[in-house]
């Protein structure tokens, strides 16, 4: 019965899923399932795998697995680096971007090389097929179409933290569990989730695929006891391109020579010259007008009262900012796509009303909507709940991942899915957990603020958020992670680790050859005309090297990085004095105050360094606390993963 | 082990290569003050301020120098000089004393001159104890001991603290640090934001002009050091308690003039009087408050709140009670005793409690009170865990005030041992040297601005960093919230 119903892809061609059934559902048993064909779901499933975890995912639609169900792009500001940092740990989206992208840009070109910000915009069909082919050949990793109806609990093992341990799940068509040492949720918006347009509201996660996981809140939030939020986004409609005066808007072009995502990748699959361009527009007057008279018809932004301190939707701009000129990107969905993508102009508001606002805009003033815009509700599970390896603290195996934990973007979704599903993969094969530090890399600020301070709104990575910024860069993200994700970690292939290490060794013989050249500051500018120069005696770059562009980079950035140098270490030295997750702070036998208790109680910080990071906590609570568990040996053993 | 112990002091997280001073010895007046030096430059320290040119002197030997400022080379003091070679110290480090004169003339000149040296700072709450922890000079079995000191100094800092942003000076930084926050977020919001959002390019000119506006701010008030005169000296001593309670008549007994308005009227006092006072050779600046009801008068509301803000801002609060309110029975006292302070003292949360050092209990008007039962309730007050020591005291007969006035300047006294206590002159050196690193860092912003606005970013987030130290650490958080208020940013 079960069987045949289930579609089941083994190592095998795209072309093969409708034929194939279930039969040959061999297993019952994997090391970790992988619940979510998403961003953060495809990611997880490829690390766990590639770590040796025998893998299962678990999606509703095998053809929507890599799917970029909102803005066709990837990377920017800061999503920039995840998406270098997770192609530097051996993630997919970093080559899944140079395989589907059709128009590429460093941004902030002009700002510094730390703040560069790589990004492309995709073809949608390229990228779920890269990603698609990419884990249909992932020895070790088997998809499975279905819809997960329940998790499987036990109790927990006593001698690890935590009140259940995960065992497995249910699938909606079938009695027939299916277990496994680990599972990765990545149901994005499909926790409890409603779509809204105009003044109709019906249950779901995304227009068009089949509604939440009914099931699975319930055991989240009852059997687990999770909390969970609500959070609100929304996507914009698509116009027909042929519709679109191109002629009105502003031309914005490529750069000339794509930039590659992947370390991995010296030239993109797109050539250069069949790049597609933007194209730049503004909101009218016109364009509010719309907006203030449709509020009374659009439930999701009269609903919007405590909303994000940013604007999710046209609605929001310009009632929050009226008056003003708000740019509008149209954005090419492909190579064969009909369609162009108006980044800016998230709507609610009832489709007719859509097309009126959308027409307000001059280049704009024929066009026709393909599918209409709308916004999506759902629950998240309030990401402090999680442990700096994407656990959850309470269950025993269960990692959550994505728009569950409150994040937003496809890049802050693949960052967590890869670190959970080297988590999961690591806990099923009886290895350490292990944290991303912070001063190390982006991944590590996302993952320290999320499980840290929560969330309150969709959580989106800037560069600001980053203290160490200047180190924390896209040009070295391989020299930061590749070589300890090899060694330490498990999840970066030889190949790519072969790779990384030349690069390495080359940057270092190129730079031991530059600092040979030593001479005083005056001889220098005899060499050199009068330019600035530091007193001390110095080096110059040999613009022969190969490596010019990186050491350029890293020479310019290296004196500000070792002044730094200790705070890095003080915060790492923090992240690595974890507390214990089931310590009874209410009655501890030390000296701190009720307040102080409380919090802690609450809040139950992973680590010292959270803990200190807490507001309300005390100089003598910290203190207190350290003390306490130095001299009872109750910290855990988290393996930090470090950094030289 | 070693660096476990930084982390509760995350915001006072500085290298340890730098050299850190403070004034060990009590504050108030003393025959000689010790100045201690802790760090590499000691050595250096020594050299310059006591004109010792060739060799130092041996370790752990009192040396008679005449100690002089480094740059005008003015004399300042002749005293006692000590070198203590690391690890041979109390921090483990190099390290060295200055025994000085102490006259708050000469402490506040020493601490400047060592100021002014480059890489020597003033020490932040519970640094050298730090050190000495770090160099394994504590035992584990010391920390808990001090987790209690650094309970107790930043607490003695918090309400310098409150009491300073209170006044002219407090606002000053206050706006700096709201000037320099938007400055920063604009710089961020510029480098985040720009290439999607419609952020023109006259922000960062703006931000130019508002970094310029605030260096030369800076540096004009680092220079004009009359402005550190400002600030109040001396122990606070605040009365508080219910209207009528006879408040204003101990000021008037305390200061043996009429410096308040007393009347049988309650609600006389509507604002705080002020008063200097010498008790015990120490400083004291004694303030009357309003009495604390609920009232519908606006006038009084106001002189209410800002009584129990005064409170909270004391090093030491009288609180005073009316005796013939108090219960028949002198077994029924304390309890009502506990009830009232729980009324009058700020919320334990602030570190005031009932039980703490902070507080005494006057029971004035003893003379309406018959002898026996203030006797027997005297008794029953005695050593009483978990309340202040009380006096029953008669403004009008002046009956029990010498035995009050004993132990009003033992606690005076107490407090004026603690060094944090009433020292601007500390508290303005520590503030310099953080002005001085902010000013430094904005020049960053300039060197880089149109280099590397990363690195120009660094420079505002740095002077934020060292301006934060002293109005209050900004996060990440507070500059998203400006970011996204003064932008219109989407998804």
């Amino acid at each position: 019965m079960l069987a045949q119903k289930l579609h089941l892809l083994r190592h095998n061609v795209l072309s093969f899923v409708s034929s194939r059934t279930g039969s040959d559902l061999t297993r019952r048993q994997y090391d970790v399932i992988v619940v979510g064909g998403g961003h953060a779901g495809t990611e997880a499933a490829a690390a766990a795998a590639r770590l040796g975890a025998e893998t299962l995912l678990i999606t509703q639609k095998i053809m929507t697995i890599g799917a970029l169900s909102c803005n066709p792009s990837l990377g920017g500001v800061g999503k920039g680096q995840l998406v270098r940092e997770v192609d530097a740990l051996d993630g997919l989206c970093g080559r899944a971007g140079d395989s589907a992208g059709v128009h590429f840009s460093i941004l902030n070109r002009s700002k510094g090389p730390a703040v560069w910000g790589p990004r492309a915009q995709l073809d949608r069909e390229r990228y779920r097929q890269f990603i698609q082919s990419e884990l249909l050949s992932t020895p070790r990793l088997t998809v499975l179409e279905g819809s997960v109806d329940e998790l499987l609990v036990s109790q927990p093992n006593p001698e690890e933290p935590g009140h259940h341990r995960v065992t497995g799940i249910r699938l909606v068509d079938g009695s027939h569990p299916i277990l496994s040492s680990s599972v990765v949720l990545t149901t994005g918006t499909f926790l409890s989730g409603s779509l809204f347009m105009g003044q109709t509201t019906s249950p779901g996660g995304r227009m068009g695929d089949a509604q939440s996981c009914a099931g699975l809140s319930y055991t989240l939030k009852e059997t687990l006891g999770l909390r969970v939020g609500r959070l609100r986004t929304g996507t914009p409609p698509r116009i027909v391109k042929e519709s679109v005066d191109l002629s009105l808007a502003q031309l914005q072009a490529p750069d000339k020579q794509p930039t590659p995502f992947s370390f991995l990748n010296t030239h993109t699959r797109c050539k250069p010259e069949e790049q597609l361009p933007c194209y730049l527009t503004h909101t009218t007057p016109g364009v509010e007008r719309v907006v203030r008279e449709s509020v009374h018809l659009n439930c999701h932004i009269q609903q919007d009262a405590k909303g994000p301190r940013y604007c999710p939707s046209i609605e929001s701009r310009v009632l929050r900012f009226p008056g003003r000129r708000h740019q509008v990107w149209l954005e090419p969905e492909g190579l064969t796509s009909d369609l162009l993508y108006p980044q800016g102009l998230s709507m609610t508001m009832p489709p007719e009303l859509q097309l009126r606002l959308l027409r307000e805009i001059p280049a704009l003033h024929r066009a026709e909507i393909r599918t209409p815009g709308y916004g999506v509700q759902y629950d998240f599970v309030c990401p402090t709940q999680l442990t700096p390896s994407l656990q959850v603290k309470s269950t025993q195996g269960l990692f959550l991942a994505g728009q569950i934990n409150g994040t937003t973007g496809y890049e802050e979704a693949a960052a967590q899915g890869l670190w959970a599903g080297v988590n999961a993969g690591r806990t099923a094969l009886s290895l350490p957990p292990m944290a991303l530090s912070r001063t190390q890399s982006y991944i590590g600020v996302l993952i320290d603020d999320l499980v840290g301070r929560g969330v309150t709104e969709p959580y989106r990575m800037f560069t600001s958020r980053a203290e160490f910024r200047t180190y924390l860069r896209p040009d070295n993200a391989d020299l930061r992670l590749t070589p300890r994700g090899f060694e330490e970690v498990g999840c970066v292939t030889l190949r790519r680790y072969k790779k990384a290490v030349s690069v390495r060794d080359g940057l270092q013989e190129a730079l031991m050859a530059l600092q040979s050249v030593a001479l005083s500051s005056t001889r220098w500018r005899e060499k050199l005309g009068n330019i600035s120069l530091s007193e001390n005696k110095s080096t110059t770059l040999n613009r022969k090297q190969c490596w010019t562009f990186r050491i350029e980079i890293y020479t310019v950035y290296r004196p500000h990085c070792e002044k730094q140098s200790r705070e890095m270490e003080r915060i790492r030295s923090e992240e690595s004095l974890s507390l214990p997750s089931d310590m009874d702070y209410l009655s501890l036998p030390v000296s701190l105050s009720q307040e102080v208790r409380e919090i802690l109680d609450r809040v139950r910080p992973n680590t010292l360094g959270a803990a200190t990071r807490l507001p309300g906590m005390t100089p003598a609570g910290i203190i207190h606390l350290l003390n306490y568990v130095l001299r009872t040996g109750r910290s855990e053993d988290t393996h930090e993963f470090k950094l030289n | 082990m070693m660096f476990t112990i930084s982390t509760a002091f995350e915001d006072l997280a500085v290298c340890d290569a730098e050299t850190i001073f403070a004034l060990s010895s009590g504050h108030g007046r003393c025959g000689v003050a010790v100045v201690r030096v802790s760090g590499p430059a000691s050595s250096m320290v020594l050299r310059n301020m006591a004109g010792l040119t060739q060799a130092l002197p041996p370790p752990r030997t009192a040396l008679l120098r005449r100690i002089t400022d480094p740059q005008s080379k003015e004399l300042l003091d002749r005293g006692l000089v000590l070198w203590f070679k690391g690890p041979h110290s109390f921090t483990g480090e190099d390290s060295a004393e200055f025994h000085i004169h102490g006259g708050p003339a000469v402490i506040t000149a020493v601490l400047q001159a060592l100021g002014s040296l480059e890489g020597v700072r003033p020490a932040e709450a519970g640094e050298f104890t730090r050190r000495a922890f770090h160099a394994g000079k504590l035992g584990l079995t010391e920390v808990e001991g001090l987790g209690d000191l650094i309970h107790a100094e930043t607490e003695a800092q918090r309400r310098q603290a409150l009491r300073q942003m209170d006044g002219e000076l407090g606002r000053l930084y206050q706006d700096w640090s709201y000037r320099l926050k938007r400055c920063l977020a604009h710089v961020e919001a510029f480098i985040d934001f720009s290439e999607d959002e419609l952020i023109e390019d006259g922000v960062l000119n703006q931000v130019d002009s508002s970094v310029r506006q605030l260096e030369t701010e800076i540096e004009r008030h680092l220079k004009d050091e009359r402005r550190g005169e400002r600030l109040r000296t001396g122990v606070q001593v605040v009365i508080a308690g219910a209207t009528n309670a006879g408040k204003s008549s101990l000021l008037n007994t305390l200061c043996q003039r009429p410096a308040a308005i007393v009347s049988p009227i309650a609600g006389t006092t509507r604002d705080i009087v002020e008063t200097s006072l010498d008790i015990g050779g120490f400083p004291v600046l004694l303030s009357d408050t309003a009495g604390l009801r609920d009232s519908s008068d606006s006038v009084e509301r106001e002189g209410v709140r800002r009584a129990r803000q005064r409170v909270e801002q004391a090093d030491l609060t009288l609180v005073v009670v009316d005796s013939t309110q108090l219960p028949p029975d002198p077994q029924l006292v304390a309890a009502f005793l506990q009830e009232h302070l729980s009324t009058v003292l700020p919320s334990p949360e602030a570190g005031m409690t009932a039980a703490s050092d902070r507080v005494l209990l006057v029971l004035n008007k003893s003379d309406l009170v018959p002898e026996e039962q203030r006797e027997r309730t005297e008794g029953e007050l005695r050593e009483r865990p978990g309340l202040p020591p009380a006096c029953f005291l008669s403004c009008s007969t002046s009956t029990g005030l010498e035995d009050f006035l004993t132990v009003l300047q033992s606690r005076v006294k107490t407090l004026c041992g603690d060094p944090l206590s009433g020292a601007p002159s500390l508290t303005q050196a520590r503030h310099r040297a953080h002005l001085q690193q902010s000013v430094q860092a904005l020049n960053q912003y300039h060197q880089y601005r149109d280099q590397d606005l990363a690195l120009a970013a660094e420079g505002v987030r740095l002077a934020l960093t060292h301006l934060g130290r002293i109005t209050g650490r900004v996060g990440a958080e507070e500059i998203l919230d400006i970011i996204f208020r003064d932008f219109c940013i989407g998804k």
